[in-house]
């Protein structure tokens, strides 16, 4: 067994911007944008083939829409050669934190954008309120960071070649679970749960999942893969 | 590591075996022999990864879940629960799409094609290894179907399976691994198995995509269909054989994508380009099927049977109470029985009107039903329709829904007490229930609680569940507007799952208090105070206080709604702008 010396624990802080490059340039940009186009142009068929015929597209729409786009964040938080990664004096889990940062605004416009779009097909004059946005983009949100919480985990298992075509129905699973589950639909499910509560109870998931994809981020055990007859 | 993996037709260093571009002519019947023995060997293998996948496995076990819960509510009527284990298969095809996406893309994603185009076999025959390999979807798609049969029949299923729409589940299943061998010869990243996986989905969830006739079209319509309020199956509703057509059309179609993608001989490209337009038009014929019209001859009889049920119904006639439901229903006879006899016992004295407790169907056709048939028609329909007695509010009739009743468990303890409180609610002179109406509210009305009592000694639920019922959705307080007051109510359980056709009264909070009460007393003491003053009790003007008086016990307090104020949020059964509700004066 090797004894690595220990090196401060901040040393790589200086080369942060030399990095950003860098992390730039490894970003899956492709993946990312592929799985936020796919969504906003099913979208954008929809209201075109639905036309004001069926009504207007409603927050459910925006769900299914964004979830390409989920699925493609599963494929993000990949690290490539972690052995040889994590021998270098830059700590393994900064460029997928950093490529999660890239993420968070494409993200957001692809959400806003898909709203914008379910806004549209909303006949003006309409009589009562439209449904809050906030609860939504909790929701959507939530759905992010149980996402990298999973390819995150993925990536650290035996299962981490195959990386987000596991992590995005396992997200799926929990997102499907939590929304169905009688359990936790009275918490997340507006209704029967309010639109704060649920609000609330989104970001807290979000928060959790944050917590453990940071911690799954910093696991340094080398799992070695199956077996292969 | 296995000896196939698929991949786009190969030139150069990756150029596939020779006997792959010779054109097929001079293959003779010595070399296609081992080339087919090699494509089985290989299917063996793929297949032997696909039964074991775990992807493949999760996706069962979804798919297990999704039926459980598209029919864990509902009456198992085989019309209706063959198309739901689709919904099953759908979710199993969207794993075995994704896994299949994966295999196919196996060599490219690893970077090995240099290695797998050394290999005797061609990149041609390692896909459509594949594709034969794609039964190994087939024993997962085939135990959900089974596992569900035994599960539906267990529960006592009414009606037959269709073994067109059963097959047609599995078709999709295969359908759907076809276009993940198609997807995965062109795109190797995984993410493209699961965008495909999700468009699988998508096409199938949501309303907007398609209408009328046209849901058949989409690969696995869930939502849009009636089929579970319908007394009995209707002939080309869904077009069954059509769609397992035009899936197995597809999934041709998408085999002959993936082998066209791979190989390089341009005669054989030709005979795919040829079988991949016969593989369009079968497509086109069966969705041309798909969307002729329901025949009208059945529409008929469907509508005599909604409307004119007493033609069709089987009637019974048990302690004065018949019971009328539609043939293959019998098996519910037992289970309405008991809480109505149970209500019967403990009555002073019966209604001189006696009671019906039917089955009533579907109050209006949708476009699913009437599509490409003639207004005037349709018109003709829904006007029929309209007059069937379950839409019509009768003082002596209970009108149950059609594929609602549970089977077991607390859904059918809910049930049987809705039913006996409908039963009660005759036996007390409630108006029954109304359609299309606001519902009348018992304010301050004895009968309500004896109503309630009724009901709770004739079928005893939780008592849990009954108090459950003074909350409304979200855990707020439930309230009702009447005469400009605002009233507490009381939810009786079962009351969101519609087992009754029409509008029953809204109970208030205090009827149920005082009926709770009433519950803690001994049985011989409230029938005696009953029995004393029945008609008194009857009276709409007679109210709870006098009862609790007549019965020795202080009337029971409800509290009142808090003062409004931030977080207080009242809650009522009709959200928006309905008008008040008025009092049961009958």
């Amino acid at each position: 067994m090797h004894q690595l010396s220990p090196r401060p624990r901040l040393s790589w802080l200086p080369g942060l911007p030399l990095l950003a490059r860098y992390i730039t340039a490894t970003m899956p940009w492709s993946t990312l944008l592929t799985g936020c186009l796919a969504g906003t142009v099913f979208l954008s068929v929809l209201v075109h083939v639905a036309g004001t015929s069926r009504g207007p597209l409603d927050q459910g729409t925006v769900r299914l829409a964004f979830l390409p786009a989920v699925a493609a964040l599963a494929f993000l938080l990949r690290i490539p050669f972690r052995p040889l990664t994590q021998a270098t004096p830059v700590p393994a889990w900064v460029a997928p934190a950093g490529h999660l940062l890239l993420a968070a605004p494409v993200l957001a416009v692809t959400c806003w954008a898909q709203l914008r779009i379910m806004v549209q097909t909303i006949p003006p004059h309409t009589i009562g309120h439209p449904p809050a946005v906030y609860p939504v983009i909790a929701q959507l949100t939530g759905w992010c960071a149980i996402t990298v919480a999973a390819g995150v985990c993925v990536d650290r298992s035996r299962y981490a070649d195959l990386g987000g075509a596991v992590a995005a129905p396992v997200s799926f699973a929990a997102i499907a679970l939590a929304w169905y589950a009688p359990v936790t639909s009275r918490i997340l499910t507006e209704p029967p749960a309010t639109a704060l509560g649920g609000t609330t109870a989104w970001y807290a998931i979000a928060a959790a999942a944050l917590a453990l994809t940071c911690v799954a981020m910093r696991d340094r055990w080398h799992r070695y893969s199956r077996h292969r007859g | 590591m296995t000896a196939t993996g698929g991949g786009p037709a190969l030139h150069g260093p990756d150029a596939a075996d020779p006997a792959d571009n010779d054109g097929g002519s001079r293959a003779t019947p010595q070399s296609k022999a081992p080339r087919l023995r090699m494509a089985l060997s290989l299917a063996r293998v793929e297949a032997a990864l696909l039964v074991r996948s775990v992807l493949v496995l999760a996706g069962l076990l979804a798919g297990a879940l999704v039926i459980w819960f598209l029919l864990r509510s509902a009456e198992p009527l085989w019309w209706n629960v063959g198309w739901r284990i689709g919904g099953g298969q759908l979710v199993l095809g969207m794993a075995v799409l994704a896994a299949a996406q994966l295999n196919a893309g196996r060599a490219r994603r690893d970077a090995m094609a240099d290695l797998y185009a050394s290999f005797p076999a061609t990149a041609g025959t390692r896909t459509f290894a594949h594709l034969i390999g794609l039964a190994g979807a087939a024993p997962a798609s085939l135990l959900l179907i089974g596992a569900a049969a035994v599960v539906i029949q267990g529960r006592g299923a009414i009606g037959s399976p269709s073994i067109a729409v059963l097959a047609g589940g599995l078709l999709l299943v295969i359908a759907a691994g076809a276009a993940g061998i198609a997807i995965g010869t062109r795109f190797a990243h995984p993410l493209a198995g699961v965008l495909g996986a999700l468009a699988l989905f998508i096409s199938s969830a949501p309303t907007h995509l398609a209408s009328g006739g046209g849901i058949w079209l989409l690969p696995w319509e869930t939502f849009q269909d009636q089929l579970g309020w319908l007394p009995g199956p209707l002939a080309g509703y869904p077009p069954a054989g059509a769609h397992a057509v035009e899936l197995a059309g597809l999934a041709v179609l998408a085999g002959i994508l993936a082998v066209a993608v791979t190989i390089g001989r341009v005669r054989a490209r030709v005979n795919l380009v040829a079988a991949g337009i016969l593989a369009v038009v079968v497509i086109c014929f069966a969705g041309a099927l798909q969307l002729r019209p329901v025949p009208t001859a059945e529409l008929n009889h469907l509508v005599t049977e909604i409307a004119d049920p007493a033609s069709v119904q089987h009637c019974t006639s048990g302690s004065e109470v018949r019971y009328c439901l539609y043939p293959g229903f019998g098996r519910d006879l037992p289970s309405l029985e008991a809480p109505v006899n149970g209500v019967l016992a403990h009555l002073p004295a019966r209604p001189d009107q006696p009671l019906t407790i039917r089955q009533a169907a579907l109050a209006s056709f949708d476009g699913t039903f009437t599509h490409g048939h003639p207004n005037w028609q349709v018109s003709r329909w829904n006007a029929q329709l309209q007059g069937a007695p379950g839409t019509a509010a009768t003082v002596s009739a209970i009108y149950l829904s059609v594929g609602s009743w549970p089977t077991a468990g607390g859904q059918l303890a809910d049930a049987r007490f809705d039913v006996a409180l409908a039963a009660a609610g005759w036996a007390v002179h409630f108006p029954l229930p109304l359609v299309n109406g606001q519902p009348c509210v018992p304010l301050n009305q004895a009968r309500e609680a004896i109503a309630i009592w009724l009901a709770i000694l004739a079928t005893h639920p939780p008592a849990g569940e009954l108090q459950d019922g003074l909350r409304g959705p979200g855990g707020g307080i439930a309230g009702t507007e009447v005469s400009s007051t605002m009233v507490r109510t009381w939810n009786y359980p079962g009351l969101n799952a519609n087992y009754l056709v029409g509008v029953v009264p809204q109970f208030t909070a205090a009827g149920y208090v005082l009926a709770n009460a009433m519950t803690s007393l001994p049985e011989q003491k409230v029938s005696q105070v009953l029995d004393s003053a029945w008609t008194t009790w009857l009276n709409w003007h007679t109210t709870d206080a006098q009862l609790a008086t007549a019965l020795g016990i202080p009337m029971p307090t409800v509290p009142g709604f808090p003062v409004p104020g931030p977080g207080v949020r009242i809650v009522q059964r009709d959200q928006g702008n309905a008008p008040q509700n008025p009092v049961c004066t009958s």
